[in-house]
């Protein structure tokens, strides 16, 4: 009776069959994606940071200088790692083979956070480095002439502004993850796209489905962007400010006699 | 008594290049100490090594006699007491005018934060601020902001200030507000060192001026020395040149 049917006749059949199926498919998606990318962002913000550390080969302790750039190297291979292989076989290499060849059996929910957490880790450290190097050197130079180490110098000036700097990455790392999310099909993960090659098989209806799906994933992406915007412009800022008047002045002043 | 610093014998270069020769001079209390010379001619390079922002590569600084290139120096902790004012502000941006005057009180020098703010307003007022506690650098002139840079600076209550070049990225009428608020800085007795182009700043408001040519300090003593009677050649030259 399908066939009889014609496109938005089948759109409407398939919604009404298998609509929940769709929204929980979406669901799955946008949890993994968008837990994935914060998870993704701290990894990326720690590789980054520790990428930038400043050597001081007269000052600092061999022991020191040895460790760092130990785990430079080591996160250096990471990222090559990670980025330089498709995201599909590192799902399958995590899920199956971690099992077969330490016996280590992972969930595949674990799997998949895992992967796509690692992955965009990967991307991220690569981001959050330029974005310290982009910061201004005078912000850094401001910080330690007022006494800030390192330390404080990045969490309370250059981070907050690499951060602002790289939110547009961060908002892409969430897009590319929803859209990315569909290859871990391949470990049975139940998203959208699974849900899609589910309906597909069982009514013969690729073209509607995929039409289905392809709105889902916009809407999705779509929102996103939308969203990440608005909380830039939240970040940045009024463009104006206001004078303090002379009565919270006065306060400040009345306060400092008492 | 000891001078709050003393550079000894500072030679610093970058590579083969070298930037600074020897260079010797002692700061005491209350000192106002202009550095004139062309660009080019390591002065503000002198500056950003007493504060280490640039590491030495030879010589000596002494800070109350206590030697400041010793590995075993905390570094933070004596530019809590050397503060400094750059050409291009380089106030925070992501704060507001108050809290770059409050940040390094709460988190270096671990001052609370009512304490913290009652300072900054202090100083943001002696520099004639603090309307502006809510406003972004980025919504600032270029002599509102290095006014605040110089209330951010005052607010670690530094025993000694290092100004680089602080009105060099200003224009004309913006120069005057910020040499009037170091004037009265130096008229109430705070220690500084002042790498200036502004030559009626050196000759009226210091008490002791350094002219600097390639690396080397050339001549140095009162501005009524320097200025109207210099031994060397190329003093005379560069006065000649600047003033003319």
């Amino acid at each position: 009776m399908i066939s009889e049917m014609n496109f938005f006749e089948r759109i409407i059949y398939i919604l009404q069959s298998y609509g929940m199926s769709y929204l929980a498919g979406a669901g799955t998606t946008l949890a993994i994606a968008i837990v994935a990318t914060i998870i993704g962002c701290l990894i990326g913000f720690a590789a980054g940071v520790v990428q930038t550390i400043p050597l001081n080969l007269d000052r600092d302790s061999k022991v020191k200088v040895f460790l760092i750039k130990a785990v430079q190297t080591f996160l250096h291979m990471y990222v090559e790692l990670f980025r330089g292989t498709p995201m599909i076989v590192q799902a399958v290499f995590i899920y199956y083979g971690l099992a077969q060849i330490w016996g280590i059996q992972l969930g595949m929910w674990q799997a998949a956070f895992l992967v796509v957490s690692v992955n965009t880790g990967a991307y991220m450290a690569e981001s959050v480095r330029g974005g310290i190097i982009s910061v201004d050197p005078g912000q850094m130079e401001g910080a330690k002439s007022i006494g800030m180490n390192h330390v404080q110098s990045m969490m309370n000036v250059i981070l907050p502004q690499a951060f602002r700097n790289i939110l547009p990455q961060i908002g892409n790392n969430l897009i590319i993850n929803i859209k990315d999310t569909s290859v871990l099909s391949v470990i049975s993960i139940v998203d959208l796209f699974f849900v899609h090659k589910s309906v597909s098989g069982a009514l013969y209806t690729y073209f509607e489905s995929a039409s289905i799906v392809m709105l889902i994933y916009l809407t999705m992406t779509v929102s996103v962007s939308r969203l990440l915007r608005l909380f830039e412009k939240y970040l940045d800022g009024s463009d104006n400010y206001e004078l303090a008047n002379h009565m919270d002045i006065g306060n400040q002043m009345n306060k400092k006699r008492l | 008594m000891t001078p709050i610093l003393e550079l000894s014998h500072l030679e610093k270069s970058f590579g083969n290049h070298v930037i600074l020769r020897d260079i010797n001079f002692k700061v005491n209390a209350k000192d106002v100490i202009s550095v004139i010379g062309a660009s080019g001619s390591g002065k503000s390079t002198m500056l950003r090594c007493i504060n280490l922002l640039e590491i030495p590569s030879g010589g000596e600084i002494l800070f109350h006699g206590n030697p400041i290139l010793d590995r075993k120096n905390d570094i933070p902790d004596y530019r809590t007491k050397v503060g400094m004012v750059f050409q291009n502000f380089n106030l925070f941006s992501n704060m507001s005018v108050l809290e770059n005057c409050m940040v390094g009180q709460i988190k270096v020098l671990k001052r609370s934060k009512e304490e913290a703010k009652i300072k900054a307003m202090h100083f943001l007022e002696k520099v004639e601020m603090e309307p502006f506690i809510n406003a972004k650098p980025r919504q600032l002139s270029g002599g509102q902001k290095q006014r605040v840079a110089i209330a951010r600076a005052l607010s670690m209550e530094p025993e000694l200030l290092l100004f680089d070049e602080p009105t060099s990225a200003l224009d004309p009428l913006m120069v005057g507000e910020v040499l009037s608020v170091m004037k009265t800085l130096a008229r109430e007795g705070l220690t500084m060192i002042v790498v200036t182009h502004e030559m009626s700043f050196a000759r009226d408001v210091s008490n002791y001026v350094v002219y600097m040519d390639d690396g080397y300090i050339i001549e140095e003593g009162s501005p009524d020395k320097l200025f109207n009677n210099p031994n060397q050649e190329k003093t005379k030259k560069f006065l000649a040149t600047i003033l003319s």
